[in-house]
């Protein structure tokens, strides 16, 4: 199999994400450590935010990159294991809620594909950059 | 004012039952809990400038109070601010912004440099003269702003973590290193600081809210002027518009670095570095908003402190005398703090608004009262941007075609306009135009 970063790539639609987690310096911890839960936000999801919010965060990279570790939960945990545990603690210290909807929802955003398997996690796909608060 | 829009929107959902359930349709159609009319839009971008014009000084202020007179036990020319930071340039203004919100000039406004050259008195003499006559930017109504967000510290715990950090191991040592940099060669208060380390550390703590509020407005100040300079220009034409701005401009800048660098000899003390990942949006603009807006403290000359009185609030969740409430008509008198920022905006009022101001009520006799009503009508509008944007950020998009993520939606404004049920608050009053 291959790491979270690699499965990414593979995958096609993750331009974005990969470039902003470079940019934030977190390729590497990605790649190597874990294991993560990652819910990740396709190109179009990026595409939702504006330039200006991009460019800002691109600018400010440590910003970037809380935002990101929003995305990472600690331990690699099936659709089924989230949902039975209703709020996750990210690695950027803020909780997030999910639940069951129409398929599964993480805070704002829906599920598009659920227990991709990589070396050291699980990814999620989501429709939506979700946000602290 | 319930437009088609609302009302084609309204099919996916029931009406709602709030008591302000025409503001929650509003809302829902994108639209502000302050009516759409061109005399709203008028007043509520008339004062956006005025008040601009302080807040231009108030940041620049704020931040060289922070950076440059940090710990001095003696503060007495805290306001004289030095030309370098009339010059210092805003990161959202001018040629070399890190992103360029208003297309003016990026060091001081020129209204502002010939207040302080001239003020009120419209005369030069020594800055000394104008600080002891009163003929200046009254500075104080800044920092009373930055004290109600030091003493309402937590509130945003934990997507807020200015707070937690302020109390960390971490904190503590960037500042110790920064007192004794400023304090050297100094016995007597280095002497002071073994004796009482916590009280040099709370100190401290203030300052970095100095910085906090500091870079909140150097924000806020270029979205002000723009907006302003648009509607002269003829492109913002509603309410709404208004709003959405607003809305943008809190996504453009909400990951600006929050921070606190103090300057000693030359040298810079990183007490709160970049690197540690602070926001703008979490730790300075909604701290901000829940701070100032919302709560505040209650006002000397209208509440009584009398603890067997009952009339202050033992919970500080539970403050409500923020700009949203505020009684305005007593401004002007004894104990009524938002008067301090009504005198200053009375300098830089466009000429529009004068006009308006002279035709209503008692004209420029009661302009102190005016402006209040006025600040708050926009005030309404600055934090419907504020629900918007929460609600865009968090929630879901307001043509979302799934019911449950409407009724969402619908949940989090209601929730919002629960805070406006209590008396005080003046929600009602703003819908209508008599109210000035």
């Amino acid at each position: 199999m291959a790491n979270i970063v690699e499965v990414a790539a593979a995958a096609g639609n993750f331009e974005t994400l990969l470039a902003v987690v470079e940019a934030a310096g977190l390729t590497q911890t990605l790649a190597e450590e874990g294991p993560f839960t990652v819910f990740a936000p396709t190109d179009e999801a990026f595409a939702q935010l504006s330039p200006a919010t991009v460019n800002t965060l691109l600018q400010n990279t440590p910003q970037l990159g809380r935002i990101l570790l929003y995305h990472v939960v600690p331990g690699s945990l099936s659709r089924a294991e989230l949902l039975e545990m209703k709020t996750l603690n990210s690695a950027e210290g803020s909780p997030i809620p999910v639940r069951e909807g129409d398929g599964l929802e993480v805070k704002n955003a829906t599920a598009i594909a659920t227990d991709i398997a990589a070396d050291n996690g699980t990814i999620h796909v989501i429709d939506r950059v979700i946000l602290m608060g | 004012m319930v437009t088609d829009t609302t009302r084609d929107r309204a099919i996916a959902l029931p009406p709602s039952t709030h008591e302000f359930r025409d503001i929650v349709h509003r809302l829902e159609a994108g639209g502000s809990m302050l009516p759409d009319n061109p005399e709203n839009l008028k007043q509520i971008i008339g004062i956006y400038k005025a008040y601009a014009v302080p807040m231009d000084f108030y940041w620049r202020n704020l931040l060289y109070i922070a950076e440059r007179v940090f710990l001095n036990p003696l503060p007495a020319f805290k306001y004289f601010l030095p030309k370098d930071y009339l010059e210092l340039h805003n990161h959202y203004a001018g040629d070399d912004a890190d992103l360029r919100v208003w297309r003016g000039d990026a060091s001081a406004h020129p209204e502002l440099l010939e207040f302080v050259r001239q003020g009120e008195l419209q005369r030069k003499v020594p800055k000394l003269l104008h600080h002891l006559w009163h003929d200046r930017i009254n500075m104080e109504f800044a920092e009373s702003c930055m004290r109600a967000m030091l003493w309402h510290r937590h509130m945003y715990e934990p997507a807020n973590k200015f707070d937690r950090y302020l109390d960390s191991e971490e904190y503590r040592a960037n500042a110790d290193l920064a007192i004794r940099a400023y304090f050297q060669g100094n016995p007597l208060m280095l002497g002071l600081y073994k004796l009482f380390p916590d009280m040099f550390l709370e100190q401290v703590r203030q300052l970095s809210y100095y910085s906090n509020l500091g870079l909140f407005w150097e924000v806020m100040a270029p979205v002000f002027f723009e907006m302003s300079d648009l509607y002269d220009e003829g492109k913002l034409a509603s309410v709404p518009e208004a709003m959405q701005f607003l809305v943008d401009g809190i996504f453009a800048v909400a990951a600006r670095p929050i921070y606190h660098h103090v300057y000693i000899r030359g040298d810079r003390y990183e007490i709160i570095p970049k690197s540690k990942g602070f926001m703008w949006l979490y730790e300075a603009a909604l701290p901000y908003v829940e701070a100032i807006f919302y709560r505040t403290s209650p006002f000397r000359g209208t509440k009584s402190y009398n603890a067997q009185a009952n009339q202050v609030p033992a919970e500080q969740k539970d403050f409500h005398y923020g700009i949203l409430y505020a009684d305005v008509f007593p401004i002007g008198t004894a104990g009524i703090p938002p008067t301090l920022l009504m005198q200053d905006m009375m300098h830089f009022l466009p000429q529009y608004l004068l006009d308006d101001y002279r035709k209503h009520c008692r004209g420029e006799d009661d302009i102190l009262s005016q402006i209040g009503v006025t600040f708050q009508r926009s005030m309404y509008n600055v934090t419907s941007a504020v629900i918007q944007a929460l609600r865009a950020a968090l929630l879901y998009p307001l043509d979302d075609p799934n019911p449950r993520h409407l009724q969402a939606n619908r949940e989090f404004f209601e929730a919002q306009l629960d805070r406006f049920i209590r008396p005080e608050a003046r929600l009602r009053n703003v819908q209508v135009q008599d109210y000035r």
